[in-house]
């Protein structure tokens, strides 16, 4: 057993075998949640799941470059995925959960965090490119597609002889933004699902009056949303295998697994955190 | 100045450490019910001490996991494993006496599930990935749970979600009007986790499962050195979890609990840096630079 010697294992195509049993455990938890709460529980479980799904869509934009980044040697941000989308994910929390608690507006609070989440990736993604043109002196270029695919520019003039390029072409950008705004938008989703179901909840179960719970339902309902935005982030991260470059990157095509993953992983975590306000 | 030079190899198989690991650590979060049994809350520190006991097995766990190549970072794993610890953690702490064992019970499920999701949905095709998802689940919850017993001074969920002291009904009895009862109604907001101090102990947690594989991997890792990181980056998060628990459990408790905190803290990097100089090519104690001609 070497340390991370091994190669990271992560196969194309999607084993069926594996989403049925999936979906499975999303009926089993939208059932028990059903047995527990009818249809007052089970439509935020619904929100809970599109929102894990979401997230796991969102990471796939993000341009992520890992240490490879860091050393002008691969495109995309010089970070882990777990990393960038947790920054992405709280930044778009906080946005939504501010939106929710000054407008009560269901809608407007979930733009507001999308919104979050996009603006945190527009400014690291501007703020890396600085570093990398005038700090680092590398050029933008891709070393995936030869040819940007929405302003046409060609990169292999630009790229260095033994990388896969470097710096973070307009694509990424675009990709980077675009991701900030999906995952943000998941995120939120889920958070203001959860208070919703906590802010009902807690009261009956504490036998105490809704405005003395709200303190306790608000700040239940973030910690656990961080948790739902960790674990959905990672298991985009392991599809990934590491870096990408945004939506360009062949790995892209890897999306539906991810998707899928998350959706049952948002329904059984979700399951667990909404059965905290059932007395046993 | 001598250079000892010494290889560690084998070192404990992990079966062993889980072992140590799980046994000390719900025995350690079992000892702070002496709190309820003794009616002080002197014995908070012991879920610290399972809290690091937990982060102990998790580092092993961790190495054994990441030595497959994930891909992404190692620290991915940790944050995973509090992402789904606080979901477990949260809910166990409903069941009083049987928390640990309930904690224990749903991580696993959870964590479980989510192995599962990694193998074959997202296809990454790991041997030990169910099997260690499922351990670093349990160590988030029981790390999470350690922790929030030490800071609010027991685990149930009405100590962690009600401030200290609120609520306390108070009675008068006032010969004209009978008895009246008065509840100054129980505080949610400056609470363990009302307060949002639960957020910070997940990160404290996450930080202290991820680093020290994180920061030993290398061709040269030996095993007792990441451990003694493990208990040593564990310390650093429990003196930070006493200072948070003087505002939650009596002044003395939580002095004796930054106190062994800090007592541990000390001993464990002591034996980290000598483990360290013991693993190092070769060591050169640094002195003050002279400059040529000085004093």
């Amino acid at each position: 057993m070497s340390a991370l010697g091994g190669k990271a294992a992560g196969g194309e195509g999607i084993n069926w075998q594996g989403v049925a049993v999936g979906i499975v455990i999303i009926i089993i938890a939208l059932g028990i949640t059903f047995a527990f709460g009818s249809e007052g529980l089970v439509i935020p479980l619904l929100g809970i799941i599109i929102g894990g799904a979401l997230i796991g869509f969102g990471v796939h934009f993000v341009p992520v470059g890992g240490a490879p980044a860091a050393m002008g040697q691969a495109p995309g941000i010089a970070t882990g995925v777990a990393m960038l989308a947790a920054g992405a994910g709280l930044a778009g929390l906080f946005g939504g959960a501010w939106a929710f608690s000054a407008t009560g507006d269901f809608l407007t609070a979930v733009l507001g965090g999308a919104v979050g989440g996009g603006m945190m990736m527009a400014i690291t993604c501007l703020m890396v490119n600085l570093t990398y043109v005038f700090a680092m002196g590398v050029p933008a270029a891709s070393g995936k597609v030869d040819k940007d695919p929405i302003t046409g520019y060609s990169f292999p003039e630009y790229k260095s002889q033994g990388t896969e390029g470097h710096g973070l072409p307009f694509i990424s950008y675009v990709g980077g933004v675009v991701g900030g705004f999906i995952a943000g938008l998941g995120g939120t989703l889920i958070y203001i699902e959860l208070l919703l179901v906590y802010s009902a909840g807690l009261p009956v179960l504490l036998e105490a009056s809704a405005e003395a719970v709200a303190p306790l339902a608000v700040s239940l309902a973030g910690i656990l949303a961080i948790g739902f935005f960790l674990i959905n982030a990672v298991l985009s991260a392991y599809n990934i295998t590491g870096t990408i470059e945004g939506p360009h990157d062949p790995k892209f095509k890897r999306v539906p697994r991810a998707i899928i993953g998350c959706a049952v992983a948002s329904a059984f975590c979700g399951l667990i955190s909404i059965l905290i306000i059932v007395a046993f | 100045m001598t250079v000892k030079i010494e290889a560690s190899s084998g070192g404990m198989p992990h079966n062993t450490i889980m072992m140590y690991g799980l046994i000390v650590s719900v025995v350690c979060i079992y000892l702070t019910y002496l709190n309820q049994l003794t009616d002080t809350q002197w014995f908070a520190f012991f879920g610290g001490i399972g809290a690091i006991a937990a982060l102990w097995w998790g580092s092993d766990t961790i190495k054994h996991l990441c030595s497959y190549g994930l891909g992404t970072g190692v620290p991915s794993a940790g944050m995973i494993a509090f992402g789904i610890g606080a979901i477990a953690m949260v809910f166990a702490t409903k069941f009083d006496i049987a928390t640990p064992i309930v904690a224990i019970i749903i991580a696993g499920i959870i964590g479980a599930i989510i192995g599962y999701i990694a193998n074959s949905i997202v296809n990454m095709n790991i041997p030990v990935m169910v099997m260690s998802m499922c351990e670093l689940a349990i160590v988030g919850a029981l790390t999470m749970l350690g922790f929030s017993a030490m800071c609010a001074g027991s685990f149930g969920f009405n100590n962690l979600v009600v401030a200290a002291g609120s609520g306390e009904v108070i009675m008068a009895i006032i010969p004209e009007l009978g008895v009246i009862v008065q509840s100054g109604g129980p505080l949610f907001g400056a609470s363990v986790i009302g307060g949002s101090v639960l957020a910070v102990i997940f990160i404290l947690g996450a930080m202290a499962l991820q680093h020290p594989f994180n920061a030993c991997l290398g061709p040269n890792e030996s095993q007792d050195r990441t451990l003694m990181l493990a208990a040593e980056v564990g310390f650093l998060s429990m003196i930070a979890v006493a200072v948070m628990s003087y505002a939650f459990i009596d002044g003395l408790s939580a002095t004796i609990a930054l106190v062994v905190s800090l007592l541990g803290w000390y001993y464990t990097f002591t034996q980290y840096v000598a483990l360290s100089k013991r693993d190092a090519f070769m060591w050169l104690d640094a002195k003050p630079i002279r400059e040529v001609g000085g004093k």
